[in-house]
């Protein structure tokens, strides 16, 4: 099996980088002493294609910096992440819409960042606009959305785009009742799929179980275990007793 | 450097997108919709004339057209670096969510600011007509005078962007910077017609340390008194702005990835 992500000896640290006045940044240029936080300490593993990977840990142990890190939106401060050319996208709690313009103008935008072209996603556009079950509401702003269907346009658009690398940020439980049913079922779906690599990152052991081949379990930024996801949610449970 | 015409072409798609998005959703909100993009430029235009032929008694012929060209240029500069700034700021939802070269959100404005710029032109060369400018071949230098322009404001909008991440007020600052750099620009006056005797030099000076004095000179140069621009001036702005760019592409690669650490 080739290899889908490696990460290596990856170190993410918070400078609490603060946007200061201009004052204070001419006077204090170069004196500020900065604080700085240590989110991901050390961390290494490798992916393979087509696994399915669980990553897991309390809240603040540095689940959410990894994957955004892995996404390409943080940069390490030491270590490296490869890819090997996969095309990858993060799905996570309120993805970013241009809160002003309509529905059907974000699903372009975000499609044609995660690099398709124009017209692949107008091919998918019916589907992703049928999935998300938003109706008409597909022509309005983006603001005069409720959160779940900002949610559930957000999904809509990742699972049918389809991305080599998806990276899922604890967002198996958006919407109502039937749509958590249907996004549950297009992630069992999507991850069937041999070539598909997926990072999931939740609090919910029984989700992680069903879906997952191998979990990572991490605690304030240092990688604990890895391996089967029995053994390792096993000793994750006894860990939070 | 090659890196950055890799992403320019890959990313362009969406800067072109976004720009057309926010043009149609800027339209849907108001009354008026698309008739703004006329109205703005000409509004200005007449506020200018008034003030400066009637208040100033101003001389320079065909007034208005020579107003007009000046804010034509003069307007998309000034909303670009207006917008740089907070570019990131206000484009939050999107950069903590998903990689793009920063830059292509100048990119983006810079695309919307110049469809509106197109507008303001086909204006410009309606007023032509109607004051009967003579036409010559000295017009074939406005594509060169554009080029300056855009690779110029790319440049210092990308470097103002990165810089609006980390300081807060530089909004502030560079209104101020900008007002300054209207008034020197020449927007609604001839700076060699109107600055003269003891402070000759002084428009000389400004004409050329001031790429947007020269700029919007060459333009009425071609445009209204059919003479050919200074050429060798605007092409050593363009050296510039083609370097400037490089440093500026290069310290966004470089700190673009803790823009989102700030926020």
């Amino acid at each position: 099996m080739s290899k889908a992500i490696s990460v290596k000896n990856l170190w993410i640290v918070y400078k609490s980088l603060k946007a200061v006045s201009s004052k204070k940044a001419i006077f204090t240029f170069g004196k500020s002493k900065l604080e700085t936080f240590e989110a991901v300490r050390g961390v290494s593993f490798d992916v393979e294609k087509g696994q399915v990977v669980g990553l897991i840990g309390r809240n603040g142990s540095g689940k959410s910096t990894l994957l955004r890190s892995i996404a390409g939106i943080f940069s390490a401060d030491k270590g490296e992440i490869e890819l090997y050319g996969n095309s990858i996208s993060l799905l996570s709690i309120g993805v970013g819409f241009k809160a002003n313009l309509s529905g059907r103008d974000n699903i372009f935008l975000s499609g044609l960042l995660m690099g398709f072209k124009e017209s692949e996603i107008r091919e998918n556009l019916d589907k992703i606009i049928e999935f998300s079950e938003l109706g008409k509401f597909i022509d309005k702003p983006v603001k005069t959305y409720s959160s779940g269907m900002y949610s559930k346009l957000a999904f809509s658009i990742t699972a049918v785009m389809e991305t080599d690398i998806m990276l899922i940020d604890e967002v198996l439980s958006v919407g109502d009742e039937k749509f958590k049913k249907k996004s549950y079922a297009k992630i069992k779906e999507l991850i069937s799929d041999k070539s598909r690599t997926v990072i999931i990152v939740s609090h919910n052991i029984d989700t992680l179980s069903k879906l997952c081949d191998h979990i990572i379990w991490i605690n304030d930024g240092e990688l604990v275990m890895q391996g089967e996801t029995k053994e390792v949610l096993e000793e994750y449970k006894k860990f939070m007793q | 450097m090659k890196k950055f015409f890799k992403d320019l072409k890959r990313y362009n798609p969406y800067a072109l997108y976004a720009a057309k998005a926010e043009l149609k959703s800027g339209v849907a909100d108001s009354y008026l919709n698309w008739l703004w993009w006329i109205f703005d430029p000409i509004l200005f235009m007449l506020v200018y004339t008034f003030v400066v032929k009637i208040v100033f008694n101003a001389t320079e012929p065909n007034f208005p057209l020579f107003v007009f060209v000046g804010l034509t240029a003069w307007d998309f500069f000034n909303k670009t670096m207006l917008n740089s700034v907070k570019l990131v700021r206000t484009n939050k939802s999107i950069v903590t969510k998903i990689y793009l070269p920063k830059y292509m959100l100048v990119l983006t404005k810079m695309y919307v600011n110049a469809f509106k710029m197109a507008i303001s032109f086909a204006l410009v060369i309606i007023l032509m007509f109607i004051y009967s400018v003579e036409l010559t071949f000295n017009l074939l230098y406005i594509p060169l005078i554009l080029v300056v322009l855009f690779v110029l404001t790319f440049a210092f909008a990308s470097l103002f962007m990165h810089f609006g991440v980390f300081i807060e007020d530089l909004s502030n600052v560079i209104t101020v910077l900008l007002r300054l750099m209207f008034y020197m620009s020449g927007v609604f006056y001839s700076i060699q017609g109107r600055i003269t005797g003891k402070y000759a030099v002084f428009a000389d000076v400004l004409m050329y340390v001031n790429p947007l004095a020269l700029i919007i000179n060459s333009l009425r140069d071609v445009m209204l008194y059919g003479t050919a621009p200074n050429v060798l001036a605007l092409l050593a702005w363009l050296l510039i702005g083609i370097l400037a760019t490089c440093v500026s592409v290069h310290t966004v690669y470089k700190y673009e990835n803790s823009y989102t650490k700030v926020m």
